[in-house]
């Protein structure tokens, strides 16, 4: 196998499957990059067995192979050599022989059929959207999923493919964040599944914010994201999502108006004195003002208030700051609406007519 | 250094010529240190800490337990074909004995020492004895272990008399009540203190003063630091450092890029910079069970076996003391001895024993175990909570399936804690006979 191309070009290729790479693994393998070469294509793979992403490069191949490769070391050795390099790859006797200007390198390897490579069955459903518009969905939904709970299908983010467009549900069982996007698929029965976390920001990565196209084929048990020359596979969840709309409280009757960076301002300050761990602020909503209070172990304490569109009943109700936090940072309205009815019982908040957007977050009892 | 003319650590007279500590630092000198004049004049919010450890503490017990056993080489520790050494009294170290070290290898080393089981129950005992005498000080007692704690001094000096002299009441209060003795750091910070204690060991007493803080810790060997084992001892010294001085000379964001955040703490700490305060009623830190095995075990089925075992004792334990945790940690040794450590912090704390397992068992994927033979396996719980303190409400309500099982397993507790670990436990764990 020999192989020449120019470093910027591989380094854009190698980062697109390095990611899914694990820092610790527990084969050998499963830390290097799978490179085939053939007909003037490289194709890099990486993978962890539950995800792989695949990307193809244009390169001029002298001597056709594959191989696998360290990847962390490969990648870091592109990185180094200087701008513009021309890189060379070849494999001497189970050694990968790198030279880029006055470097050489010689990087250990491992047999490429040793590679776990996913099957690429086809999907049974195939949908295309805008990158753009899958990339939003993960931006304003991903932040609430769970991580590493105990309850592994809260450990994903909840797709629900429609005739009239995708739903993307996260949640901690904390707090929730819903968005649907509308667009017309032909699509005959709802499509529901799970995307484990890692795959959700390894396809996040990928995707660009514009109108180019993604195409999503979907089964039972994985998910295939085509973007140009790159290919994501990966497992889905097998579980069951727990029932999200019934913890949408609809009923909630008292609505207030709030300025969003003001109300980000004042969080941020108060949680200053607010205990560590817990991380509880008060809310205490009255006619058009709002007080927000906050205290630590220590017994110090912090204030504020703020002006606010409010008309209902006066009602204190505690929360934990890094959930609304992570709702204002998605928000792009500069008003927020915050909806609830009693202090143990659940927020929802969104921008301000934004009927398609729904986070919900559970009170805590301060 | 000029000790003697500026009384520098608090103790009058000079350091006896064949001390072994090195740069100066005034130790216990046993008898002497009563006479000491004034203390180092504290700034208006420095803070006085005290670390007390007590010297060999499990061994110490059984000699006092056995005077018969005095001056012998003691080592007290788990089973003799596989277990490890729990702890080792200084005769016993003389011999190269040492704690976490197997039984056997102990065994080759001193064939003549006193091998005994261990009685935790005894030294709990104890424990709280000593743990009293630490009370009867200051309410600020952060116990560390059975037998090691931080005690904040700060603004006691009016009733009880300068950091150094309560030291010296509380040894001679432990060795009266209890016939053992333990080993004390004074300090301005918690980390100095913990290294101060360790300086002169064992009946040892050290007191390093706020301003003489950087000259006690700059001739340090750096794997005195908190952290460091032989692996972060290699990247230092590849970076040249040797010293808690050559630490503090280093750039730090160097030390950050070289190892993470714990390279800028490493660095803080070297410069003497501590703000840890001292966190009483933090009593347990973590709480966990392992098992050393009689054969190694190979097979992935049994590892989990074992693990579920465990994970039912950690539970267990957990719900007894009223807390639960967030973090699992499950603990391998492979039979070459290897150890490795596999952790996870949840979205919310955890007490029962089917999700410790779940968990274990997820972390038990990352690690080699069904290919590589295993001789001990842990599984722990730590950052620790009290359920009243978590009033988060959740979305989706612990539905009855859950509640019910709640109650399930408290029967089952009552029923351990009646007729022993093994009277009722799940089906898997039967052994066939």
């Amino acid at each position: 196998m020999h192989i020449c191309t120019q470093r910027e070009r591989l380094i854009q290729a190698l980062t697109k499957v390095g990611g899914v790479v694990e820092k610790r693994q527990t084969l050998p393998i499963l830390g290097n990059i799978h490179i085939h070469a053939d007909d003037d294509v490289l194709t890099f793979t990486g993978t962890d067995r539950e995800v792989e992403i695949r990307t193809r490069l244009a390169a001029s191949v002298i001597e056709p192979g594959e191989i696998t490769v360290p990847a962390r070391k490969f990648i870091d050795i592109c990185r180094a050599v200087p701008d513009e390099a021309e890189i060379t790859f070849k494999l001497q006797s189970q050694r990968a022989s790198i030279t880029a200007g006055k470097s050489r390198f010689n990087l250990s390897t491992l047999p490429a059929e040793d590679y776990p490579l996913m099957e690429t069955s086809s999907g049974d459903q195939s949908i295309e959207l805008e990158q753009g518009m899958l990339k939003e969905l993960f931006d304003k939904t991903g932040f609430a999923m769970a991580n590493q709970d105990v309850r592994y299908y809260l450990n994903g983010l909840f797709l629900k493919v429609q005739a009239r467009g995708v739903t993307a549900v996260a949640t901690d069982g904390h707090r929730l964040a819903m968005l649907e996007q509308l667009v017309d698929l032909p699509i005959d029965e709802p499509i529901q599944v799970i995307v484990p976390r890692k795959t959700v920001h390894e396809l996040n990565r990928l995707l660009e914010s514009g109108g180019e196209r993604v195409r999503l084929d979907l089964s039972q048990r994985t998910l295939r994201a085509v973007i140009g020359d790159t290919l994501l596979t990966s497992k889905l969840v097998d579980g069951r999502y727990p029932d999200y709309e019934r913890v949408i409280p609809l009923m909630a009757d008292k609505v207030a108006l709030l300025d969003r960076d003001a109300l980000r301002q004042s969080l941020l300050r108060t949680s200053i004195l607010s205990n560590e761990k817990f991380k509880g602020i008060r809310l205490s909503f009255a006619p058009n003002e709002l007080t927000l209070q906050a205290h630590n172990p220590e017994q110090e304490e912090a204030e504020e208030h703020m002006e606010i569109e409010f008309t209902d009943e006066p009602l204190a109700i505690g929360f934990n700051v890094g959930y609304l936090l992570d709702v204002l940072s998605v928000i792009d309205e500069p008003r927020v609406e915050i909806r609830f009815a009693e202090s143990n019982s659940s927020a929802l908040m969104r921008g301000a007519g934004r009927e398609d957007q729904t986070y919900v977050v559970m009170p805590m009892l301060l | 250094m000029d000790v003697s003319g500026k009384m520098a650590f608090g103790v009058m007279g000079m350091l006896p010529p064949t001390s072994a500590c090195s740069g100066g630092f005034q130790r216990n000198d046993k008898r002497q240190n009563q006479t000491m004049k004034s203390d180092t004049k504290s700034e208006a919010r420095q803070k006085s800490i005290i670390h007390l450890d007590m010297d060999a503490f499990y061994p110490a017990v059984e000699v006092r337990d056995h005077p018969e056993l005095k001056g012998k080489p003691v080592i007290v520790g788990g089973g003799r074909e596989r277990g490890v050494v729990s702890s080792a009294s200084y005769e016993a170290r003389k011999f190269g004995v040492h704690s976490a070290q197997p039984m056997a290898t102990a065994m080759r080393l001193c064939p003549h020492g006193i091998f005994l089981p261990v009685r935790m129950s005894r030294y709990q005992e104890v424990s709280r004895q000593v743990f009293e005498i630490f009370h009867s000080f200051t309410p600020l007692v952060e116990p560390l272990s059975i037998d090691e704690a931080f005690l904040d001094v700060t603004g006691v000096e009016r009733l009880s008399g300068p950091p150094r002299e309560i030291a010296l009441k509380i040894k001679e209060k432990v060795l009266d009540e209890t016939g053992l003795t333990v080993s004390a750091g004074v300090a301005p910070s918690k980390f100095v203190a913990k290294i101060a204690s360790d300086m002169d060991k064992p009946d040892g007493l050290t007191v390093v003063p706020p301003d003489r803080v950087r000259e006690f810790l700059d001739p340090l060997p750096v794997d005195k630091m908190w952290g460091v084992g032989k692996v972060t001892q290699q990247v230092l010294a590849r970076l040249g450092v040797r010293t808690f001085q050559d630490l503090t000379q280093i750039p730090v964001g160097l030390l950050e890029r070289t190892l993470g955040k714990h390279g800028a703490a490493m660095h803080r700490l070297a410069m003497g910079i501590d703000d840890r305060v001292v966190e009483p009623g933090h009593e347990t830190k973590s709480i966990g069970h392992e098992e050393t095995f009689a054969r190694d075990i190979l097979d992935l089925e049994e590892a989990r076996k074992e693990i579920l075992s465990l994970a039912g004792r950690v539970a267990r334990r957990m719900r007894r003391e009223d807390v639960r945790g967030l973090t699992v940690s499950l603990k391998i040794k492979y039979a070459d001895f290897t150890l490795i450590t596999r952790a996870v912090t949840l979205t919310e704390p955890v007490d029962d024993s089917g999700e410790i397992y779940a968990t274990a068992c997820r972390l038990l994927e990352k690690t080699e175990v069904g290919r590589r033979p295993v001789r001990l396996i842990g599984v722990s719980l730590s950052q620790l909570s009290s359920p009243d303190k978590e009033t988060q409400l959740r979305l989706f309500d612990d539905d009855r399936a859950s509640l019910k099982r709640k109650g399930l397993t408290l029967a089952l507790d009552s029923i351990c804690d009646k007729f022993g670990e093994k009277s009722i436990q799940p089906a898997t764990l039967v052994s066939k006979t």
